[in-house]
């Protein structure tokens, strides 16, 4: 499936998105474009956009990662549709701006069972939410770490790192 | 008897005997049976994110070269395509050739280790001998590309730090030529040896439908024979042009069967499939520049003022790497950055293939997806024949002793101070 038929199926899935195709020069002898498709969506419009993305072909998500930018938590979906498609995978990004005062997003784990570990990854780092998340125990952080390493001013992490320097200190 | 319906649980690790990396497993057993597994990562998280946002891109790239030292190029390859696609930086050609060089030098490396490690938990100690004894040639030659075995420091923005000089080629297809010849003798001590096969066939299943499913990379998702190889489906670098075919085990005339034989047949064939393209890469490689930033300080000042965002992807030896990077003009930090190894995507695929196996198979089934390995945090040393096992707080004290002792001209080894 071409890039215009990925970005077709979304806008058919969530009317009226923006899909913006930045195309990438990649070779040297006889250089080609691969594409890559992003998109700013709402919460609402998540499952229906992941839902064209598997109809449009076999789908992979490669991570989910996000930052901590004040009133906003900003999370961005790194999607591969075609996998396994011989030059013709497709990048797909989806930015999901979530208020800081409610962080909940729908689980996308009914439809790719392969995204828990990511998703649980960010309840940990950011302090999001995903309902429908099949299990929500921590995956990288010791299971009592109260804290949300990626939001910006997190107390818990910042004497995480105080301690760690004063032991560094006590080396030099 | 009454009781061999019951269900125990027997944790396993974090640290434990079957792979050199923490990490632990719950396993729900039925007498000899394991009838669920629970994972439980996290033992070697040094946070590398977070100190990435605290510091300068370039310092950034030698921290991501420390995620793991097998994939000491899988990463700065990735991270660096992030940021050149973020900071609008071209790759000058002889560069993007010379990055797959040592990328495909590196899966020679990882897949031999592997083939090593497979072979000790399947009790064959003979064939890790053999596999660790050749895997020192591909070593050599990156110690002589680059100055170090592992951590070699040669991508960085806008091209690598180092070419290959003429006198050097004549080693490298030396090299290639070594294992051309080894690798019939390797593919027949693993997948043509009666016990290995009595050992693998069967052992660890992952179908396609769950491959696929739980999003799984590299080696592990072509076992199952899912024809899925970043090089091959989302080009970049070169390799679009060097024409890479994804490997499954219908290149051995296998039907895949997801199994760690199949994992051990892809493995196998692509340490050939990396010769052929280290020796086309050698061939076709235009002579020029290596990168468009020569001088530190002018990279530093274009990245400081870049503004944008960008994803960079590899096709490591375990899969595929992926890298995220936001960069803000005026900040010489990235202000958002993540990393994806392949060890993560492939961690759910341990699930299926753990169900139903038995308790003498975790060892090989938990290798069999190659989980990275993380750096230890305390080496053992032999020093004038006796070994003493040291701290990191004693090994830092004695590094900074040799440093100083080269600086006043003595000798490294020290005993004249």
């Amino acid at each position: 499936m071409t890039a215009d038929q990925v970005k077709e199926a979304l806008v058919r899935a969530v009317p009226g998105l923006e899909v913006e195709l930045r195309p990438r020069k990649v070779g040297v002898r006889a250089p080609v474009e691969v594409p890559e498709l992003w998109a700013t969506i709402g919460r609402d419009g998540l499952l229906p956009a992941v839902s064209a993305l598997k109809g449009a072909g076999p789908l992979h998500i490669s991570i989910i990662s996000g930052r901590d930018l004040g009133e906003t938590i900003e999370l961005l979906y790194h999607f591969a549709v075609g996998y396994g498609t011989p030059g013709g995978e497709v990048m797909v990004t989806l930015r999901v701006p979530v208020p800081a005062s409610d962080p909940t997003v729908p689980s996308i784990c009914s439809l790719l069972p392969g995204a828990e570990t990511t998703e649980r990854e960010k309840i940990e780092f950011l302090g999001v939410q995903f309902s429908g998340i099949p299990r929500t125990d921590h995956v990288f952080l010791p299971d009592d770490f109260p804290g949300h390493p990626w939001r910006k001013g997190d107390p818990e992490t910042a004497k995480l790192v105080k301690r760690t320097v004063e032991w560094e200190k006590r080396d030099g | 008897m009454a009781d061999g319906q019951k269900v125990y649980e027997i944790p396993i690790g974090p640290i434990h005997p079957a792979l050199k990396e923490p990490i632990r497993f719950t396993f729900q057993v039925e007498g000899e049976r394991i009838r669920g597994v629970e994972v439980r990562p996290g033992f070697a998280h040094r946070g590398i994110e977070f100190m990435g946002l605290k510091r300068n891109l370039i310092q950034v790239l030698y921290l991501s070269e420390r995620i793991c030292g097998i994939c000491s190029i899988s990463h700065p390859i990735a991270i660096t395509l992030a940021v050149e696609r973020a900071a609008g930086i071209e790759v000058p050609p002889r560069a993007q050739y010379l990055r797959v060089i040592f990328s495909e030098l590196e899966r020679i490396h990882s897949h031999l280790l592997w083939a090593g490690v497979a072979a000790h938990e399947l009790g064959f100690d003979t064939l890790l001998h053999l596999t660790w004894k050749v895997r020192e040639e591909v070593l050599d030659v990156l110690e002589e590309l680059s100055g170090n075995r592992i951590d070699y420091s040669i991508p960085i923005y806008g091209g690598v730090r180092r070419d290959i000089a003429p006198a050097q080629v004549p080693k490298v297809e030396a090299m290639v030529r070594h294992y051309r010849g080894l690798l019939e003798e390797l593919l027949d001590a693993f997948l043509r040896d009666p016990s290995v096969a009595a050992r693998t066939r069967g052992v660890g299943v992952l179908t396609p439908e769950e491959a696929e499913a739980l999003c799984a990379v590299g080696p592990t998702a072509r076992a199952s024979g899912l024809s899925k190889d970043v090089r091959q489906d989302r080009p970049y670098l070169v390799y679009g042009e060097l024409g890479v075919r994804a490997i499954t085990p219908r290149d051995w005339g296998l039907e895949p069967r997801g199994d760690v034989y199949d994992k051990a047949v892809v493995r196998l064939l692509e340490i050939g499939q990396s010769l052929d393209l280290i020796e086309k890469c050698l061939d076709e490689m235009p002579e020029g520049e290596i990168t468009s930033f020569p001088k530190i300080p002018a990279l530093l000042a274009h990245l400081k003022k870049a503004e944008g965002e960008g994803l960079g992807w590899h096709e490591a030896p375990r899969g595929e790497v992926i890298h995220y990077i936001r960069l803000e003009a005026g900040v010489e930090e990235p202000v958002a950055w993540k990393v994806k190894a392949p060890t993560y995507s492939n961690l759910m695929s341990w699930v299926p293939m753990f169900r139903d196996q038995e308790v003498a198979d975790i060892p090989i089934i938990a290798a069999s997806i190659d989980p990275c390995m993380c750096c230890m945090d305390r080496v053992h040393v032999v020093r004038d024949g006796s070994g003493a096992t040291l701290l990191m707080e004693e090994l830092l004290k004695l590094s900074r002793a040799k440093t100083e002792r080269v600086l006043r001209g003595l000798s490294p080894a020290g005993g004249g101070a």
